[in-house]
């Protein structure tokens, strides 16, 4: 059976659709009878790649695939990349302006909860392709 | 379909012209339009009262108790809706009300208010206290919210407190002084709700998270308004009333929330900003949410679809009347009372609530995406304007309802204009 594939454009500052492809997302997983608890861990997951991708980089998009085992969400933009992705992983850490911040945005948290709502993570920046984050979820493993 | 999924909600397909304005406010996508007549599938409704609300011609109605009800038992209480307080014009008293209710044909008329007042110190005395129980707490009272969250929301069931109604706790409460009282049994009496809500209907003959519903019958406050009218100047005044400040306000929204005297809870009012605000809730967006209050109807129970006031008037009236009552002033030992009443499973949700995925396309999740890809081939097609006119609500729903096999008969009219169109 041939796996499933979903694109979403995300757009640089467009707080307006910000949420719109995680939101998406969800919709299609629920449709496909997926677990609601595999649901939220992406749907989690998602979104705080997608409010990245509107705050911190000049644009990009996200890939939904989903197989009968497992569903992989893959953000990728296009620059400016990520300075120290050492400290980016840090819980707290955050390079968010003030405004951002005022908007209840840029708590520091985005990359390690994509983390931690990952089976599978991986994460790889430069400043020339930009940031690609691959999240995978195993649909079948424990509960 | 069918008897598995009782519904309050019905229709009255004379009066149905197939106009399509109850397809598309319904929250779940549970209307279709089939041969020029509103269909409610049964599975999907969460008995808002939407439609009924929004129906012009008046086709959408609920199914409720009659007032014969009354000659099953040897001794009737009825408990009125809270809400009931607000639906009077000009300056009637809380007890001129219930003494109108009492002479419709009961015995004794009972407050929900005694239930509001223990839920509320349950909560904050007992759940808020204790951090192992999932934040937020949701409120598990408005009915309609209950069964959105059965099938849109599944992972925040655990959330809902596991507390009855004020109705229940009422209804149980009243029964048991009853039966002290005149020596009848459980049997002998009846208890009936007066209700301004259509879920509340369905909560009692098809109940969740308890066994069996304490009340025997439910009357729409719509249908019982003229016989309580009737009755307000007649009656010689009797002394009922035990509600407070806290209580009377308690249906409106943000009423649960308030006196829990917490900072961060969250009122919201209006099916369709309960999901919304529900979908910020599941996505763990709002840190250090204590309490979260939603409440179908806009303005809260005021809102009722079988109310007869406007919920802003009724609002207003009900604000004036708790300004009269007194502070609810349960002591120590009576919180602890209650308390404990919970802990034994008293007033206490019982039953597992179980989820309700009725959003999946197929059982199976690998039929379930070649489904999704029919889906999203058909949608290239489709206008995307979502007229409705093929009796769908969204052109998505059409193309759903064709791979799930439910609309054999399916044809969009705004493509077969176009092809004849460009035929020509």
């Amino acid at each position: 059976m041939e796996d499933m594939i979903y694109v979403f454009d995300v757009e640089k500052d467009d707080f307006v659709r910000a949420g719109e492809a995680s939101s998406n997302i969800k919709k299609i997983l629920r449709q496909l009878g997926i677990d609601s608890g595999f649901i939220r861990k992406i749907s989690i997951a998602t979104y705080e790649a997608e409010m990245n991708i509107v705050i911190h980089s000049l644009g990009g998009q996200i890939t939904l695939e989903v197989t009968p085992d497992f569903i992989k969400v893959t953000a990728s933009d296009r620059g400016p990349g990520i300075a120290d992705l050492e400290l980016a992983m840090q819980e707290g850490y955050s390079t968010a302006t003030e405004k951002v911040r005022e908007m209840g945005f840029g708590a520091g948290m985005g990359l390690p909860n994509m983390k931690k709502c990952s089976d599978r993570f991986r994460v790889e920046s430069s400043a020339e392709k930009g940031t690609v984050i691959a999240m995978e979820v195993d649909l079948k493993a424990g509960d | 379909m069918g008897e598995k999924y009782f519904h309050s909600v019905v229709l009255n397909d004379d009066n149905c012209v197939g106009c399509t304005s109850c397809l598309k406010i319904c929250p779940t996508e549970a209307i279709r339009l089939r041969e020029g007549k509103a269909r409610i599938i049964g599975e999907k409704c969460i008995d808002c009262g939407e439609c009924i609300r929004i129906c012009p011609n008046h086709a959408k109605s609920a199914v409720t108790d009659t007032l014969e009800i009354l000659n099953k038992f040897k001794y009737t209480i009825a408990i009125p809706s809270l809400v009931l307080y607000g639906q009077f014009p000009g300056k009637v008293g809380i007890n001129k009300m219930l003494t109108a209710v009492k002479n419709v044909g009961f015995d004794e008329v009972y407050e929900a208010s005694v239930g509001t007042e223990i839920i509320t110190n349950v909560i904050k005395n007992h759940m808020l206290k204790n951090p192992n129980i999932k934040r937020p707490i949701i409120n598990s009272t408005c009915p309609a919210t209950l069964r959105l969250i059965q099938i849109r929301f599944p992972e925040l069931l655990p959330n809902v407190a596991d507390i009855e109604t004020p109705m229940e706790i009422a209804a149980r409460l009243a029964k048991a002084d009853a039966v002290k009282k005149t020596g009848l049994t459980m049997e002998e009496i009846g208890v009936v709700f007066i209700s301004p809500c259509t879920a509340r209907m369905t909560s009692v003959t098809n109940p969740l998270g308890i066994e069996k519903s304490y009340i025997d019958g439910v009357l729409s406050m719509k249908a019982i308004f003229g016989e309580i009218l009737r009755n307000i100047d007649s009656c010689k005044e009797e002394d009922i009333t035990r509600s407070t400040k806290e209580s009377l306000l308690w249906p409106l929204v943000g009423g649960q929330g308030e006196p829990l005297e917490i900072e961060n809870y969250l009122a919201v009012d209006g099916i369709h900003e309960v999901i919304k605000v529900l979908e910020e809730v599941e996505m763990d967006k709002l840190d250090g949410l204590e309490f979260f209050e939603g409440m179908a109807c806009i303005g809260g129970c005021a809102g009722g679809p079988l109310t007869i006031e406007n919920p802003f008037i009724a609002r207003s009236r009900m604000k004036a009347l708790a300004k009269e009552l007194p502070n609810s002033a349960a002591d120590e030992d009576e919180i602890k009372e209650q308390i404990q009443m919970y802990k034994d499973g008293l007033i206490r949700l019982t039953e597992h609530i179980e989820p309700r995925a009725i959003m999946r396309l197929d059982d199976d999740i690998s039929k379930s995406m070649k489904k999704m890809e029919m889906i999203k081939e058909m949608l290239k097609y489709l206008p995307g304007i979502d007229c409705g006119v093929c009796g769908a609500p969204t052109c998505r729903a059409f193309a759903e309802d064709i791979v799930k096999g439910e609309n054999h008969k399916a044809i969009c009219i705004v493509k077969t204009m176009e092809s004849f169109k460009n035929k020509k």
